[in-house]
């Protein structure tokens, strides 16, 4: 007899099996009785589900029946079932990238598979090469950050209705609207926060000793030295990235504004059993550390029914103790009456401090693009943007309805132009807010007509007749003769097909040729949608290195891949532009 | 041009030294040389029989697989079965040769992951007579494996990284089984259906799933 793999024991068998692919496995399985038993063994199962598939729905509870005994749990089914899902999502992946009708019912079909969909979306976000890699990667980038929106949407409207979210996850939200934050859900957040937590307490050992006063500037002190708070200096205060929670924490120069200071040191400070809140003092957000009943922050009893009076601090800038009447001072220089001054100098809520930080992220952005490079911001600002508009939709509902039809239009626009996967939570989460107004028509009619028009393949247009004249093709790259920007043509009109009033605001009859010469749709570097005419545009050749990233990364949208060539992109519109 | 040589070793102090792109050939060369590492350092195989046969087949290749400088072959496909483009190759496509080769190829491998494995079993096997193993002129795979190895190998087993090359056996005998039907195992690793049409049947429709 020959030594053979049959004449291996079991566990050696099973080590083979952990470095094969499942569908060895189950070959193997139909080889005999003797591999058929080895192959189901609910351990291999298990790793088999541990090494291909790192996020899992919430229904599945995985954490928990990793811990159970293999055997309680059917292992294999579960494997089955998230490659059956697998295969779904890839299927369905494929056909949004197939055709540009009918995608919003597999947007949705794709979210519906929640978590377990992630996976999937995320090894196609990443793909490096392949003959459609560019809009792979920005379709599964586009339903992985929806993904990621439809956990964080759902917080703000609980603090909408008034339930009780904590300051990190409310906070945490407007990570999971950024694709650079690197957050997917709460669970990761949460995370990080412990680890600061755990850092802290095992190098304070003695910490409960303190007074209650110490404590408060003991940890203000130890989060600035470990540069967990505050801004490095030499950097720009409203960087966008400075707005984030989630992006503070992982960052290696944890920079953050004052208010996300703020938030990083109550959560600690919660955790160690100080009862510290943000507060809501307008400028620069402080903390407000209240005393345990019956004692003041010495420690001291106090006696009467008076309680002990708070302390604040600024973590941003470090351990030192904002007296109260330098604040109350403040106050009354600009101004504030007695019930102002309370109120500034109370805890803020958490959503009052969801809207504040929306409030900065809007800021920001102004000043990002008055100040920088556009390019260099490491935070899509678009995606920041559209974080900061559902936040302040959902939240300042109510309160001032002018500033809610404001907000509406922004909302609408940006969803419409970059995020028409999100159709559902705007069905879900925005109509609502407009019962009974005027604007519940519009919206409805509105996403009625975004899915009326997704359904309906595209008109095509062929280059035969008056489309012979057209010059140039959908793919191609030009700079604007007079604006001198980068853009890639997406598509095109004989002529003007834009309305009378947008002609005449544009001044087209002014154009050389006016309005009876092509005119383009085009894709600009600064991510906006433009209509140019043909006089306009001057080609350009450049290789796929010299163009922005913020133009290759959305090129996805209309574009497979980048042709070193012909130096243009390749159409993924074909089923409209089909001679392009 | 002269070709990579690389020296191959047994515990009990063999060397052989043959062409890289040659050794190569052996699946299981092949990923000790890129698993542990191209250190230029000798390739270690537990036993010296083996040294031997690996010796034997190399140099009674047939010349219609070489190369006019014997230094690489003239298939594009080498007669790995664990190759990455997974290609279901039927084991009647491989040349009598190759079949040799990968027999005696699998027997190794499989003693070089039981051997690795087993800690315990080199502890017994360290008392063995040497002279024993020595004395082998040809393989008898009959015997049990830990008659192969003598105190030297306890000794080759102390410098070697036992896991790594466990790791290295396990993913060749994984390699060997991607992308293969059922079928196609059987015959490579001579298994034999025990199977019940019934059974077997059944066993097919449950793994339905996994097929593309």
């Amino acid at each position: 007899m020959i030594l053979s793999l049959n004449q291996l024991p079991e566990e050696i068998l099973h080590s083979i099996l952990c470095h094969s692919h499942p569908r060895s496995a189950t070959a193997l399985q139909q080889t005999s009785c003797r591999f058929g038993d080895v192959t189901k063994r609910p351990l291999l199962w298990r790793h088999y589900c541990r090494t291909y598939y790192k996020f899992w729905d919430r229904r599945h509870d995985i954490h928990r029946k990793f811990i159970l005994p293999a055997s309680s749990v059917d292992w294999k089914a579960l494997f089955i079932l998230r490659y059956q899902i697998d295969g779904s999502v890839t299927q369905l992946l494929d056909s949004i990238l197939a055709s540009q009708a009918g995608r919003i019912e597999k947007f949705r079909a794709v979210i519906e598979f929640g978590y377990d969909a992630k996976d999937t979306l995320l090894r196609n976000s990443q793909v490096q090469d392949g003959e459609d890699h560019l809009a792979r990667r920005y379709y599964a980038r586009a339903l992985l950050t929806c993904l990621h929106r439809s956990i964080a949407v759902p917080e703000w409207d609980k603090l909408r209705r008034g339930e009780t979210v904590s300051l990190d996850r409310a906070l945490g939200a407007f990570d999971l609207f950024i694709p650079e934050s690197g957050y997917g859900d709460f669970d990761e957040l949460e995370h990080a926060m412990a680890q600061v937590v755990h850092q802290f307490t095992t190098s304070h050992p003695d910490f409960d000793d303190q007074s209650p006063r110490a404590k408060a500037l003991e940890l203000a002190s130890w989060l600035r030295a470990n540069d967990l708070t505050g801004i490095e200096s030499g950097r720009e205060y409203h960087s966008l990235e400075h707005n984030f929670l989630g992006m503070a924490l992982n960052s290696p120069g944890h920079n953050s504004l004052p208010l996300i200071s703020a938030v990083i040191y109550c959560h600690v400070a919660q955790a160690l059993g100080i009862d510290a809140h943000p507060c809501g003092f307008p400028f620069h957000v402080h903390v407000i550390v209240t005393p345990q009943t019956g004692f003041d922050m010495d420690g001291n009893k106090v006696t009467g029914t008076e309680p002990g009076s708070p302390m604040y601090l600024d973590p941003f800038r470090g351990a030192r103790e904002t007296p109260v009447s330098d604040l109350r001072q403040q106050l009354i220089f600009l101004g504030a009456s007695e019930t102002e001054q309370s109120e500034f100098l109370g805890e803020s809520l958490p959503s009052e401090v969801v809207l504040r930080c929306s409030k900065n992220i809007v800021n920001s952005i102004h000043s990002a693009t008055r100040q920088f490079d556009f390019h260099a911001t490491p935070v899509d600002i678009v995606s920041a943007k559209y974080a900061a508009s559902w936040s302040s939709m959902l939240l300042s509902a109510d309160s001032r309805p002018m500033d809610l039809r404001h907000q509406l239009s922004l909302l609408m626009e940006l969803f419409a132009t970059d995020f028409p996967s999100d159709i559902f939570l705007v069905e879900q989460y925005v109509v609502p807010l407009f019962n009974g107004l005027l604007e519940h028509e519009h919206i409805l009619e509105s996403l009625h007509v975004m899915r009326a028009v997704d359904e309906i393949p595209k008109q095509i247009h062929r280059r035969t007749g008056e489309n012979r004249a057209v010059r140039y093709k959908v793919g191609q790259v030009f700079q604007h003769r007079r604006y001198h920007y980068r853009a890639i043509i997406t598509g095109w009109d004989s002529e003007c097909g834009a309305g009378e009033q947008w002609m005449r605001r544009m001044g087209i009859d002014r154009l050389q040729a006016g309005r009876h010469q092509s005119f383009y749709h085009v894709l600009v570097e600064d991510r906006s949608v433009r209509y140019v005419a043909e006089e306009n545009i001057s080609l350009i050749l450049p290789d796929i290195e010299d163009l922005p990233s913020s133009l290759t990364s959305i090129a996805g949208k209309h574009f497979k891949r980048w042709d070193r060539v012909a130096q243009a992109f390749i159409s993924n519109v074909r089923d409209e532009y089909p001679d392009d | 041009m002269a070709t990579p040589q690389i020296t191959l070793t047994s515990s009990d102090g063999v060397d052989v030294t043959v062409e890289r792109t040659v050794a190569e050939r052996s699946v299981l060369i092949k990923n000790m040389l890129e698993d542990l590492g191209d250190s230029g350092e000798a390739i270690p195989i537990p036993n010296v029989s083996y040294l031997h046969a690996i010796q034997k087949l190399l140099s009674t290749r047939p010349s219609s697989a070489r190369s006019s400088s014997g230094a690489s072959t003239t298939r594009t496909t080498p007669p790995t079965a664990g190759d990455e483009d997974d290609n279901r190759r039927k084991t009647s496509d491989i040349e009598e040769w190759d079949q040799k080769f990968m027999q005696v190829d699998q027997e190794m491998l499989f003693e070089i992951i039981l051997v690795s494995n087993s800690d315990a079993c080199l502890v017994a096997t360290a008392t063995a007579p040497a002279a024993k193993v020595k004395a082998k002129a040809k393989i008898n795979p009959t015997q049990p494996f830990t008659n192969h190895f003598s105190s030297s190998s306890l000794q080759a087993a102390n410098y070697l990284d036992i896991k790594a090359l466990l790791d290295v056996g396990c993913k060749t005998v994984a390699n060997m089984i991607k992308g293969k039907s059922p079928e196609e195992i059987r015959k490579t690793f001579n298994i034999q259906n025990d199977f019940t049409p019934e059974e077997e049947d059944q066993i097919r429709r449950e793994n339905e799933w996994a097929e593309e």
